[in-house]
């Protein structure tokens, strides 16, 4: 699974028809540790710039990341 | 390359109009910039048209010589230009491109846009439509949400605040109050600014443009030829395009547009004159962390320093630097095909003194800068007086 750090977030209130169930929800640019960024959505708690995230997987052709727990063993 | 003028100028008011099509929004702003260039449309060489999706909100195509036949031009080219929020800064550039070269002597760029036919929900799916759908519209972005991104890079690299952005919806709405074409008329508080419901977290419903209907028109003209037309022409001093990539992510850095500063560069080089040669500006404020970006990117003030400098009232009509006089897209509207020839129309609208209750001393030599999606076009144009 791809890691990275979250390099801005915002949590979306008004979206359009296909994401209203989903509302609110939270998109982020995710800079990965593999080199790129990649825009996604959160699983779990809100995260911040700069928390380190995990992916979690891929659903609907979105990928979903979340907040690595800190006790993790992975990448610095 | 020669010089070129505008020789005429107008627009429709901004808002919500039930009973005005596309064309008709349209033709309203043509038949007003050719009456104050004093010119009949047969003058007209050739008609560039700047629209943003008006096959998507209308379902009419073909756009350029469905409104310029019903201007009273016909076996002219006339062609339609798409470039997101900038489309018709960028089909103005064409324009005058057209008129410098020598190809032609006399042209007509008309902006337009019909929104308010759509839903709020359809509106903002039409919208995505200028981010990269593939990747970030796919995963839930909106244009607010591209916007909120940045903004919050923005308040995390420099320090910039809620109330930075809340002064920049305040002051806007302060101009367009005094502006009787602005669609949303309203003096607000930086309190009510502050508490509005979130959009896109950290932006709330006071942070984003307006959704409208409305059309601009302006008329090029060798610059030599000007004064044979209109008794207060303005001089293009310079204008430029420049773009990048359409998705957000693909950016190395957020918190500034690669194509602001590029059009900027080259436009000030056409121009011979520095940021500091600016007296005021038209920014493109689809939302009020675009407005801070866009001062710094245009080196008005230094990197992270936008949201101070409106905090302090830099920008204010009385400022040392104003900008959107007008109202800006936050108040005025934002018509997104028709925005980037209002910004030049207002720009007119000071430089020949006729901008009323909004009039500003230093009128001599204006700037607008008309941006589309998150930053992949720029165009900016300066102008100033003969």
């Amino acid at each position: 699974m791809r890691t990275g750090l979250v390099y801005t977030e915002t949590v979306v209130h008004l979206a359009p028809e296909r994401f209203a169930a989903d509302v609110p929800y939270q998109v982020v640019i995710v800079k990965l540790d593999d080199g790129g960024s990649i825009t996604a959505r959160v699983d779990g708690e809100r995260v911040a710039i700069d928390d380190r995230v995990v992916e979690t997987g891929v659903r609907d052709g979105i990928s979903f990341f979340r907040k690595q727990r800190s006790n993790r063993i992975g990448p610095p | 390359m020669r010089p070129v003028a505008i020789i005429g100028a107008g627009k429709t008011p901004f808002g919500a109009f039930p009973d005005l099509d596309l064309r008709a929004l349209a033709v309203a702003a043509g038949e007003k910039a050719l009456h104050n260039a004093n010119l009949e449309p047969a003058a007209v060489e050739s008609f560039y048209l700047g629209n943003f999706a008006g096959p998507e909100f209308t379902a009419q195509n073909h756009l350029a010589p469905y409104i310029s036949t019903a201007l009273g031009m016909t076996g002219i080219p006339s062609t339609r230009f798409e470039a997101a929020c900038a489309s018709s800064g960028a089909a103005f550039f064409q324009a005058f491109m057209g008129v410098a070269s020598g190809f032609y002597d006399v042209v007509m760029v008309v902006g337009v846009e019909k929104m308010t036919c759509q839903p709020t929900l359809r509106v903002t799916e039409i919208l995505a439509g200028a981010g990269d759908c593939a990747t970030e519209v796919k995963a839930g972005s909106t244009f607010p949400s591209l916007f909120a991104m940045i903004a919050r890079r923005h308040m995390h690299d420099f320090g910039t605040t809620r109330a930075h952005l809340s002064a920049v919806a305040v002051k806007n709405h302060e101009n367009g109050a005094l502006n009787p074409d602005a669609q949303m008329r309203k003096v607000i508080t930086l309190e009510q600014a502050m508490n509005a419901r979130p959009i896109a977290e950290p932006l709330n419903l006071y942070d984003c443009s307006l959704i409208s209907d409305g059309a601009a028109a302006v008329v090029l003209c060798a610059a030599d030829r000007a004064r044979k037309f209109s008794e207060r022409p303005v001089k293009v001093l310079g204008v430029a395009q420049a773009s990048d990539w359409v998705a957000l992510d693909r950016k190395t850095d957020i918190t500034t547009f690669a194509a602001a500063r590029g059009a900027a560069k080259k436009a000030c080089e056409m121009a011979g004159l520095g940021p500091g040669d600016i007296q005021f500006a038209e920014l493109h404020d689809c939302f009020t962390i675009a407005e801070i970006v866009a001062m710094e990117d245009l080196g008005f003030v230094a990197r992270g320093r936008g949201g101070f400098f409106t905090a302090e009232g830099g920008t204010r009509r009385d400022g040392p630097m104003p900008i959107n006089a007008s109202g800006g897209l936050k108040s005025k509207g934002h018509p997104v095909g028709a925005t980037g020839v209002a910004q030049i129309c207002d720009l007119v609208q000071q430089i020949r003194c006729e901008a009323g209750d909004r009039q500003l001393k230093r009128h001599s030599v204006g700037l607008a800068q008309n941006l589309g999606g998150s930053g992949a076009t720029c165009v900016v144009t300066i102008l100033g007086g003969f």
